[in-house]
């Protein structure tokens, strides 16, 4: 009897039907899409966008070259090379982020013993070749000088969920 | 169960230990691991760390395994066998205890701390340590010590194990670490803010649990998890110590010991450790030609070309010397190479040594390197072991700590570390030494396992076969070879030689040796010379002859030569490597070649194809099979003969008879850190050997 | 339209045909820019999103933009790829789409060549389509091309069956090949229309011709890989399928192609069951509308209900279309021609066809 009924159920496409009628409700509901780059939504102070590399505000850059962050990136997106500074201080010399392989994932940032590398609040930083997704130590950390003030805060939103 | 055994009870588990062990090694021996950081196997029982505590069942406190041997262990009232528990809360909490006192004033380094990921005190505090401090006081800073080239220090890291003391004091026999002041003001310290004047001081690096010292070369470099391990022999002296070489993105890093009791325990001398830069300098990395005087770049097939050109020529006018870092393969090759072109001027004894020829044990360290363990009376003959094998010195040290054993030296005085009777400096000493009733002969005749150690000094030199056989005289009479004991030793100083010599790697029928072929190139009768990594000859003799350099670094040899073509270094490939004791090791590639250079034995077989006489081989393996077939001793990896055939051997037999000159013996090695092309090429070792030089220019002023 | 030749003279005649074929050709793409605007706001709507509205007022140049952008794009050819059907392989697709559309009567008299075996040739181009797509996956030389390529070929062949049937059904039932007749035969208000075939009461045709018209609806979506049918281009298990290789033009050339031929399969679903360019009913305010504005409202229709399908339904599973097609449809449409046939002999009993 059951495979009867399923079988009419089928040949009337009752089950099509029914979604029909709720694609046609849900056609005409009003729809919550953001226009883009005229209206942008909130942002966590959470959300992992572009890396950059922190300095104090000494201006000294926070990095000490740990590899923590290079450890624990399970897409092997981090490159680092590190040396003794001149005044004896463990530095990087190269600090690549590889952002095609990238997956946002934010351990390095969660790894990092000094809040050097973080995921800033930018997530627009499109460009139109890939070498330009190959950052340097250069490029993070100007990334770091500029989104400054957004990362502070977001870190200081954080912190007492820590 | 034998009288020095006993059972004891470790966690409820019954395991009969030797008396003598302490309750940290019987605890391993039942497989239970102790937490330590002061307490080392090759070194003296501190025991003030206390991080070894384990609870005996009826004693009040809990006490330091390392310190607390098995025998004086009281049992129960009714003769049950003594209990000790590792696992216990008590034993839990007294090195939480233990270890939340060591990390009041450990700084939190680790991540700017180079031993960060291989740290004793890292790893015990993953088991025993706290998740925060209860430490509101100021921590203590200690300020550093310069302690040379070599040694970074961060002294407010250490944690007083004193395990670096210890080993200066007792291994190295350099005294020049301790400790002052007490309790929370203890410094661990050089005395004098010098650097340590002992070849072996990286080894404190490794013993140190953590990153109080550190390696300075390797400093920042690298991170423990992101090197790529492999397991080698090194090169820098004839002992083959077992290394394990770390290499991260085609380069090495470092170098670091792997423990093998019979060659070099877990020591390293500092050049084996810290060569490696020299490895990324100065690198033959494709093949030059000389053009118009200079060398010009060209290609492989260019470069065989040529190679195969002047090598078609009249084979008595060609001569082949082989150096210092060969491995077997590639020698094995180039003397099928050279055999089969018909010729016979090969030789691998570039300092012109008189040994070779005459069966294995005339030119090995038969007594062994472990032997030294067992001898009684050691004469050392015209070599300085501190510089041409400090690990094999500090052996002897060992040796004679224990005050069972005399050292005598014909040679050089020099501060070996340890004790001699300094009996001479020339041949005539030696020969005089077995007319003498008296001392140190004395010595050596009562000694049940007497050793003599012929050193290259004596070797290497125009009389070197008459003082071979005078010092094979000497074992005769003395008995130092006998059943199950061999005591004549040569102490080499090149890592390829025993092997060379083994491969027969000598001057055939009618064939010059290194001084006929340096005669031969002034005089011009030589007029292709092929240099296998040669760069200890003197070249500027080479005379109008065109030098064929294969090698990996440009130094005197690849200076002089006309063709260079370039092969691997000890890193970059696999080869066999036989030590002094003839003892057959095998290496392996840590790193790939640089550029387009290639292995030893690929670039012989190359050749071989270019002239018509191609090698039965194309690949490592039918050249190992090969090999093993016409030499079988090859075929034996990590054995020393020892004293297998001393009942075939008479060491009277060696060498030559003759006249002796008067010359005293001089040690090979004048400077420790530079003896090869690779330690040349290295930085860190420049800096060491001007130190050094610059610590002996100073002891002359004051003397 | 079709006798220019007749009308103006081998030459004149020739070039109109010609022009008359680029007119149609124009039209048919223009609406496809815009119809493939439409599919893509449609799922938006449903997916509660507003979808292109951007590139012009609402999006309306959405789809011009795309194709500045795929012309432009670089063409990149696999350097294991079989060159020449690589590039070819598209072009068919492309070709195949556009040619069946010279049957099709888009109002009276307006269609490029009025075969007497229209549904024939259809079916013979239609069946032909299949190859673009197997060879534009071979030549890819690659794996989920090929995996891809291959299903496409059996799902096509397994459903072109049906479809054949569906068609016959409805020839028998009409009693001609010919489009423009097929359309005619449905004149006079909706309840002539195949579909419903109250002109043959009180035969119910109905209860045949209804079914067979889901059937089609349905074929029509597995022969064109909408979904839920795309198992060929299935992006979860074959990346997306036959086209993974292709980039640019190429790329673009399928993708109209198959569009045409999902609009072209709605165009004979009005063709067939829906009374083509005939208004509802035959009376004053529906006849103000011009015949060629019926047809593209019904074919607007259709589309609009093949993007519901696709905004709708999940994707079958490979053994579940393969059950569909082989063992309900075709039973099913086998008995229907058979029915219909027997509905048409007995009436006509003694007439000659």
């Amino acid at each position: 009897m059951n495979r009867i009924a399923q079988t009419l159920r089928g040949a009337a496409l009752l089950d099509f039907w029914g979604a029909f009628a709720l694609g046609m409700r849900y056609f005409f509901k009003k729809k919550p899409t953001i226009n883009y780059p005229f209206e942008k939504g909130r942002l966590s102070p959470r959300f992992r966008g572009q890396h950059a590399l922190r300095r104090y505000a000494n201006g000294e850059e926070r990095c000490i070259a740990c590899k923590l962050c290079e450890a624990v990136c399970p897409a092997q997106a981090i490159t680092i090379e590190a040396e003794p500074r001149e005044d004896g201080s463990r530095r990087t010399t190269r600090y690549d982020i590889d952002m095609v392989k990238c997956i946002y994932c934010g351990f390095c940032a969660e790894a990092c013993p000094v809040d050097a590398i973080v995921e800033g609040p930018n997530f627009e930083f499109a460009v139109e070749t890939r070498e330009e997704l190959y950052y340097d130590k250069e490029k993070l950390l100007d990334n770091g000088d500029r989104w400054e003030r957004e990362i502070a805060r977001n870190l200081e939103l954080d912190a007492r969920y820590r | 169960m034998s009288e020095n055994m006993r059972t004891i009870v470790i966690d409820g588990e019954e395991v009969t230990v030797p008396q003598e062990y302490n309750l940290l090694q019987a605890s391993e021996a039942a497989g239970r691991e102790i937490p330590r950081f002061c307490y080392h196997e090759r070194l003296s029982v501190a025991g003030n760390c206390r991080m070894c505590l384990v609870e005996l069942v009826g004693a009040p406190k809990p006490v330091a395994s390392c310190a607390f041997l098995v025998k004086d262990m009281r049992g129960g009232p009714n003769g049950e066998p003594p209990q000790m528990r590792t696992l216990s809360p008590l034993v839990k909490k007294a090195r939480e205890g233990v270890m939340e006192f060591l990390l009041i004033n450990h700084p939190l380094d680790c991540p700017i701390c180079d031993q960060g990921g291989e740290c004793d005190l890292q790893d015990q505090s993953m088991a025993y340590g706290r998740s925060g401090s209860r430490f509101a006081e100021n921590k203590r800073a200690v300020e550093d010590k310069n302690m040379g080239p070599l040694i970074k220090t961060i002294m407010t890291r250490c944690i007083q194990c004193t395990r670096c003391v210890r080993f200066s004091t007792e291994i190295a026999g350099v005294p020049e670490l301790g400790a002052t002041g007490r309790g929370e003001d203890m410094e661990i310290t050089t005395y004098l803010e010098q650097s340590m004047t002992s070849e072996l001081s990286g080894n404190v690096i490794d013993l140190c649990p953590v990153g109080a010292l550190t390696s300075k070369p390797y400093a920042f470099n690298a991170r423990p998890w992101e090197l790529n391990k492999t397991e080698t022999i090194d090169v820098m002296d004839a002992l083959g110590a077992n290394i394990r070489v770390d290499a991260r993105m085609g380069g090495v890093l470092r170098i670091m010991p792997r423990i093998h009791d019979d060659v070099n325990e877990e020591w390293i001398s500092d050049k084996t450790r810290f060569v490696w830069d020299g490895l990324s300098r100065q690198r033959l990395d494709r093949p030059y030609a000389r053009r118009d005087g200079k060398l010009a770049p060209v290609a492989w097939e260019e470069a065989l070309g040529i190679a195969a050109e002047k090598l078609s020529g009249d084979a008595s006018k060609i001569g082949v010397i082989a150096g210092d870092l060969n491995d077997v393969e590639g020698l094995k090759a180039a003397k099928d190479l050279f055999d089969a072109l018909g010729v016979t001027s090969l030789d691998c004894r570039q300092d012109g040594a008189k040994i070779g020829g005459q069966g294995r044990e005339g030119y090995l360290f038969n007594s062994t390197i472990a032997g030294i363990d067992k001898a009684d009376a050691i004469l050392i003959v015209g070599s300085n072991p501190r510089l041409e094998s400090p690990v094999l010195n500090a052996r002897i040290r060992q040796r004679w700590l224990t005050g069972k054993c005399e050292v005598g030296l014909i040679g050089e005085a020099a501060d070996l570390t340890y004790e001699y009777d300094h009996i001479g400096t020339g041949p005539a000493d030696l020969a005089g030494l077995s007319k003498k009733r008296t001392g140190f002969i004395k010595a050596l005749k009562d000694a049940e396992r007497p050793m003599i150690i012929v050193g290259q000094g004596a070797l290497a030199r125009e009389d070197g076969a008459q003082v071979l056989r005078a010092a094979g005289d000497l074992a005769a009479k003395i008995g130092a070879v006998k059943e199950g004991w061999n005591g004549f030793n040569v102490l080499h100083t090149a890592a390829s030689r025993v092997g060379a010599l083994d491969l027969g790697f000598l001057p055939g029928e009618g064939g010059r040796d290194v001084a006929g072929m340096l005669d031969g190139a002034s005089s011009g009768d030589v007029e292709t010379v092929v240099l296998l990594g040669a760069d200890e000859i003197d070249t500027s003799r080479l005379g109008q002859a065109f030098v064929i350099y294969v090698g990996h670094h440009g130094d005197a040899g690849a200076m002089r030569a006309d063709l260079i073509l370039p092969s691997a270094a000890y890193t970059e490939k696999n080869g066999l490597y036989v030590n002094t004791e003839g003892r057959v090791q095998m290496g392996a590639r840590a790193v790939f070649p640089k550029g387009e250079a290639k292995e030893d034995w690929a670039i012989f077989r190359a050749l071989s194809a270019r002239l018509n006489k191609t090698l039965p081989y194309d690949d490592l393996n039918t050249l190992r099979m090969k090999l093993i077939e016409d030499h079988p001793t090859f075929g034996e990896i990590d054995h020393a003969p020892g004293a297998a055939s001393a009942a075939d051997f008479d060491p009277a037999q060696l060498g030559a008879d003759g006249d002796v000159s008067d010359a005293p013996f001089e040690s090979p090695i004048t400077d420790f850190y530079l003896t090869n092309a690779i330690a040349r090429a290295s930085k860190t070792l420049a800096e060491c050997s001007a130190m050094a030089a610059g610590a002996r220019a100073e002891l002359q002023a004051a003397e | 339209m079709y006798d220019f030749v007749t009308q103006f003279g081998p030459l004149w005649g020739a070039l109109a045909s010609v022009g008359q074929i680029l007119g149609f050709i124009v039209v048919l793409l223009l609406s496809l820019a815009y119809l493939l605007l439409m599919d893509r706001k449609v799922w938006a709507a449903v997916q509660l999103r507003k979808g292109p509205n951007t590139v012009g007022a609402f999006g309306l140049l959405q789809s011009f933009a795309d194709f500045i952008k795929f012309v432009v794009k670089e063409i990149v050819v696999p350097a294991g790829a079989d060159r020449p059907l690589f590039l070819l392989a598209p072009l068919l697709t492309f070709i195949f789409a556009f040619i069946t559309w010279a049957v099709i009567p888009v109002a009276p008299g307006w269609v490029i060549s009025d075969l007497n075996v229209g549904i024939l040739y259809i079916f013979a181009i239609s069946s032909l389509g299949v190859y673009g797509i197997i060879i534009g996956g071979w030549a890819s030389n690659s794996k989920y091309p090929f995996l891809g390529s291959l299903r496409s070929a059996a799902q096509m062949v397994s459903y072109e069956v049906s479809i054949g049937f569906v068609l016959v059904t409805i020839l028998v039932m009409a009693g001609t090949m010919n489009l423009t007749t097929l359309v005619d035969a449905q004149a006079g208000g909706f309840w002539n229309w195949h579909v419903l075939s109250f002109d043959m009461l009180p035969w119910p045709a109905f209860l045949i011709t209804i079914p067979m018209f889901v059937i089609f609806f349905i074929s029509a979506l597995a022969e064109t890989n909408r979904p839920p049918f795309d198992l060929p281009e299935a992006e979860s298990e074959l990346v997306a399928g036959y086209q993974v290789e292709y980039s640019s033009t190429p790329y673009l050339l399928f993708m109209i192609g198959e569009y045409l031929n999902i609009v072209l399969m709605c165009a004979l679903m009005t063709v067939l069951f829906f009374g083509g360019w005939h208004a509802p009913f035959d009376i004053a305010p529906f006849t103000w509308i011009p015949p060629v504005f019926w047809f593209a409202i019904k074919v607007v229709f259709f589309f609009f209900m093949f993007a519901m399908v696709k905004a709708l339904v999940p994707r079958y599973r490979y053994d579940q279309l393969m059950r569909l097609g082989w063992k309900i449809f075709l039973p099913t449409s086998l008995a229907a021609v058979f029915v219909m046939a027997g509905i048409v002999v007995y009436t006509n009993a003694g007439q000659a066809i």
